[in-house]
């Protein structure tokens, strides 16, 4: 028999096939092919092809040329805008704002091929300290409520070009997904006067079958109650709602634990198209000392139908017990 | 300036992305090539061993169940992601909350003919549709153990249909009423408690005063694209009069309702080259009185079918946040499908 199992902190049930569950090999996914480096605009001598760029960490150079390390350009296509003010505004029943935002790419390297798990944990390194070091600057503004930090690879994950880049977008509002788990760990915490974060990871570390791999700041294990087979959060040890605010040891240890779970993903799964999601506190409000950041990796190795589209429900075809175990026990070539 | 928009009813923010706007061509898919040949269908007539027995069936006076001669039949599902058999038992483990996989996973064949695409089958095909998802329904109501019966349709690879071909719906029944349902009568309340009027009722009228996101407007029924639209070319199908449940539609309704949705997935089909795409029917949940219960849903929740065409993947930024860029404005969209001319 399937089980059904909630989300503690959002309330969400998932169906978990503990019947018979899926192994690693049998999802379908398609190979990376690389095919656009010839005008590449995240490659060396491209760089007019971005935007002007905004920060960069380098080596050498002037901005806007070679000799970089890490790279921020605005996104050529943004999904908002930066400039404006906010002009909130009601039609009849409806409720509209105008666009303004802020959208970011945060090229991760000079190289076209090398996906993040293929860098080193240096160049990780930059990545996450660009990343903090952007974030810190957006949430300067006002206007912003909520930052996300975020990565799509692969065709299957909704990356449309190749060449390894994260993006980060600071919204005016709060999205909804964002709104009900801050609610649900706010309300959590004024009853027990305790994080549920800090609880799950309590109790992940009791039970131990849930756990990917651990360092000494963070811990990577597959939600009890996962949206999707072989997910993964990596969250740190000590309580803090902001990702940004990291201190210079936990960018050393997250860049290490990011590499290894995503050494793992590509290993067991096949280089699988993923996306992951940095979960932060919105800016500014009362209840952001009941959150708990974390990293959530999703590899993309099923497609959302009907009956998710239409419930809210998630079938998990593999339970997040036997992904662990899967992803624990392989064998990693040293890179 | 791109534009944010919010769902009245559960309060889900868009962002209609007008600088990145698209047309319909924009998004025509190259079909993908199936090399693989199509396995023996299980779901046409002569076949009916390969399938589960039959649940229900509408079939001639005088054929018997499980053989050919029917015109629409439901099985179980062979790979049903909840079973039917054992007792609801729910405990917690720690801090989580687990509860035994029970529930009813069935698949309604809705016509003999080896057809993909529902639009493509005949208006009494898809009205002996309607009457058996209703059928099926009130049916599982009868179970205690069931809060809510959930009808959708998963079309073509990327949405989820799999590699048969075979026109099907399918049904999940669910001993919890699904997150999606309970924001909506949530939100849906709320509005009712205040305004003491129904919000989709409020909506419906908007939309037919200023005409700009209706797709087509067939007797009882508006398709409309809606205001705050998560994906190109969404639509949603609601009865004009007001109801909350799907399951007490008139013989009359059902034939107006089929012939709605044959119109707006047959304009799907030709404005954006037959695109995969998902439809669910979002109606009230199963109502046994009990002390304390919800007494107004009647009054505050307005049933209706969403159809999704899947034209593009949903990423990071989407399943992080709850929150959509759409990148066809819903008013764009109403005005290609409007204009799209089919034949019936």
């Amino acid at each position: 028999m399937g089980q059904l199992r909630r989300d503690p902190i959002v309330g969400r049930w998932v169906i978990v096939n503990t019947e018979d569950p899926k192994g690693p090999n049998e999802f379908e996914s398609a190979k990376h092919e690389y095919t656009q480096k010839q005008n590449c605009p995240f490659c060396f001598g491209h760089e007019n092809l971005t935007p002007p760029e905004i920060d960069a960490i380098r080596d050498s150079g002037a901005p806007n040329t070679p000799g970089w390390r890490v790279r921020v350009v605005p996104n050529k296509f943004p999904a908002l805008k930066i400039e404006g003010e906010l002009n909130p505004e009601g039609i009849g029943i409806y409720d509209m704002l105008n666009g303004i935002g802020a959208h970011e790419v945060i090229i991760e390297s000079p190289e076209h091929e090398a996906s993040l798990a293929d860098l080193k944990v240096g160049q990780i390194r930059d990545v996450i300290d660009m990343s903090c070091r952007r974030a810190v600057a957006l949430t300067g503004d006002k206007r912003f409520k909520f930052i996300l930090l975020f990565k799509n690879f692969g065709v299957d994950a909704g990356a449309s070009l190749e060449h390894g880049h994260g993006q980060l977008i600071a919204l005016p509002m709060i999205p909804k997904n964002v709104y009900e788990e801050l609610t649900g760990a706010f309300r959590y915490f004024e009853f027990h006067e305790r994080c549920i974060f800090c609880d799950i990871i309590r109790q992940e570390k009791q039970e131990k079958l849930r756990i990917v791999c651990e360092n000494d700041a963070f811990i990577a294990f597959c939600p009890f109650a996962s949206r999707f087979p072989f997910q993964v959060w990596i969250i740190g040890r000590q309580h803090s709602p902001y990702f940004c605010h990291m201190s210079e040891q936990q960018k050393d240890k997250l860049s290490q634990i990011l590499k290894e779970v995503l050494s793992r993903m590509k290993t067991v799964l096949h280089d699988p198209s993923y996306n992951f999601i940095f979960h932060s506190s919105p800016i500014g409000i009362r209840e952001a000392e009941s959150f708990h950041w974390y990293v959530e990796i999703m590899p993309k190795l099923t497609r959302v139908a009907g009956f998710e589209w239409g419930s809210g429900f998630y079938i998990i075809p593999t339970p997040p017990e036997d992904a662990a175990k899967y992803l624990r026990e392989t064998t990693l070539t040293n890179t | 300036m791109p534009q944010l928009r919010k769902d009245p009813i559960i309060g889900r923010w868009v962002i209609i992305a007008t600088e990145r706007a698209r047309r319909p061509d924009d998004f025509k898919q190259a079909k993908v090539a199936n090399n693989n040949e199509e396995p023996t269908c299980p779901f046409c007539p002569g076949n009916e061993k390969f399938t589960p027995p039959e649940i229900f069936s509408y079939r001639s006076m005088n054929s018997t169940p499980n053989s050919p001669d029917w015109q629409l039949r439901v099985v179980s599902s062979i790979a049903p992601v909840l079973r039917i058999e054992g007792e609801l038992d729910r405990h917690g483990q720690g801090i989580y909350d687990v509860m035994s996989g029970i529930g009813a996973h069935e698949i309604i064949i809705e016509s003999p003919r080896h057809i993909g695409n529902i639009a493509d089958l005949s208006l009494e095909e898809i009205s002996r549709t309607i009457s058996c998802y209703i059928e099926r329904i009130t049916d599982l109501e009868g179970d205690p153990r069931f809060k809510y019966v959930l009808i959708f349709k998963n079309y073509g690879w990327q949405a989820g249909g799999g590699k048969l071909k075979h026109s099907r719906s399918q049904l999940i029944a669910t001993p919890v009423t699904p997150k999606r349902i309970k924001e909506k009568l949530v939100g849906s309340h709320r509005y009712y408690e205040y305004h003491e009027r129904c919000i989709f009722c409020d909506m419906i009228k908007q939309e037919l005063e200023t005409k700009d996101r209706v797709i087509a407007e067939i007797d009882g029924f508006v398709a409309l694209a809606p205001f705050a639209s998560r994906f190109p070319f969404e639509a949603v199908i609601y009865p004009k009069k007001h109801s909350s449940d799907f399951t007490k539609m008139s013989m009359q309704q059902r034939n107006d309702l089929a012939k709605t949705m044959k119109v707006l997935l047959s304009k799907l089909k030709v404005c954006l080259n037959d695109p995969p795409y998902n439809y669910l029917i979002h109606t009230a949940p199963f109502r046994r009185p009990k002390p304390g219960y919800w007494k107004t849903i009647d009054e505050d929740f307005h049933w209706h079918i969403e159809v999704t065409p899947r034209l593009t993947k949903v990423a990071g930024f989407e399943w992080g946040t709850g929150f959509y860029i759409c990148t066809v404005q819903p008013e764009d969209a109403a005005k290609f499908l409007r204009e799209t001319n089919i034949e019936l």
